[in-house]
């Protein structure tokens, strides 16, 4: 396996979603038409030559056939008054003016990477590491790039361990103290209900169906039915007790008043 | 070509599993648990023989080190990906809209020459193949 190293430019940016970009090239799936362009080579064409001798300021020189600089199309050397003229790209040529995405086959990475939110984390990527796996890897010392500047001094092969070396790995009874215990550190996992589900996405337990909640609510609303009923006779019987003395008082303040009690 | 990231992945997969036992066995390490602690070592030393054997068949792969700088951030490295796919579409529109206004400037720019120059523009339309002006 190699490493690549590509030079990114940050600043570009792209915005646009798929959509955009297909509405982009729609019109141009088919291949370009042949171009039709002036066969102007690149950089300055060569001065002109230098007037003759005796010649006069308005005399202009006679157009001449220019020699086909090194690049250019030596059939159309001889051609009249132009000079540096080439031969013109072929029409089959891969240029930046068709759709490089649908070309290489990448709309289905394109959707998949572009179409949604990627979630920032390396835990996200890889939920089954155990560790904490998104601190930096300059942070204790476990850097990738610290591996390919400054490689592992490595043997020919991995052997097995012997009986006698496997002595060296008799260990202490008993737990590890805990700034050792970096294995057992898990990234905290939010409390998000949505994500939580999608997480579980796998587990064969079914979803609780809306019946089944409301056949527990009508449960609880049984239950409490009888609690209700007791309450409500005692706010009865206290009316029947004040309603002589204080006809005017509210069954509001009834029920406060004997909540207060 | 799936097939060895499949091996690959299996085989690291396993690896990582075995470290993590390894890990709960010492974390609380007890006498009986020697023997357990002597067998996962030798699973992890098959476990780089194996990753170690899927290099040959991985030679023509390529990976871009910027890969690793976002792995080494804690970030995942699909944002890389992403980001590649986003500057390349950015760049294949910029490209194009460089193409289309040269196309336009080359139209218009023929088209105003055959006015100021028809003879020699009749030339240049015959050593090139066109019966007329492109519009």
């Amino acid at each position: 396996m190699k490493i690549i190293n590509t030079r990114l430019d940050d600043s570009a940016r792209a915005e646009e979603t798929m959509e955009n970009f297909t509405a982009l090239f729609g019109a141009q799936a088919d291949p370009p038409p042949p171009p039709t362009a002036l066969g102007f080579g690149p950089g300055k064409p060569p001065p002109p030559p230098p007037p003759p001798p005796g010649g006069g300021p308005g005399t202009a020189p006679p157009p001449t056939v220019a020699t086909a600089p090194p690049g250019a199309d030596k059939s159309a050397a001889g051609c009249g008054p132009f000079y540096l003229m080439r031969e013109l790209p072929g029409s089959t040529e891969l240029t930046g003016s068709t759709n490089l995405i649908t070309h290489y086959n990448l709309e289905h990475a394109y959707n998949k990477f572009c179409g949604k939110k990627v979630k920032e984390k390396l835990s996200n990527f890889l939920p089954d590491l155990p560790g904490m796996i998104d601190l930096p890897g300059s942070h204790d010392n476990s850097s990738l790039r610290s591996l390919i500047e400054k490689p592992p001094i490595l043997g020919g092969s991995f052997n097995p361990i012997t009986g006698t070396m496997l002595a060296g790995f008799r260990l202490h009874t008993g737990p590890l103290p805990e700034q050792c215990r970096l294995m057992h550190i898990q990234p905290p996992k939010k409390k998000n209900k949505h994500k939580h589900k999608q997480s579980r996405t796998q587990d064969p337990v079914p979803p609780e169906t809306p019946s089944d909640s409301d056949h527990k609510k009508k449960k609880k609303k049984k239950e409490e039915d009888p609690e209700r009923k007791r309450k409500k006779k005692e706010k009865k019987k206290k009316k029947n007790r004040h309603s002589p003395d204080h006809p005017g008082m509210g069954s509001s303040q009834a029920s406060s008043s004997s909540s207060l009690r | 070509m799936a097939e060895k990231f499949d091996h690959l992945e299996e085989h690291l997969e396993k690896f990582v599993e075995n470290i993590r036992q390894l890990g709960i066995i010492v974390s609380d390490f007890q006498p009986s648990s020697q023997a357990n602690l002597n067998q996962k070592l030798n699973f992890i030393v098959t476990g780089l023989q194996d990753i170690d054997k899927c290099r040959q068949q991985l030679h023509d792969i390529t990976v871009p080190l910027e890969v690793f700088e976002y792995i080494d951030q804690g970030r995942n490295p699909q944002l890389y990906t992403k980001e590649c796919l986003e500057r390349a579409l950015a760049k294949n529109e910029q490209v194009k809209g460089k193409i289309d206004t040269m196309k336009k400037f080359k139209s218009l720019l023929i088209q105003e020459l055959s006015k100021v120059f028809p003879e020699d523009m009749a030339k240049y339309r015959s050593i090139r193949g066109e019966d007329h002006p492109p519009s």
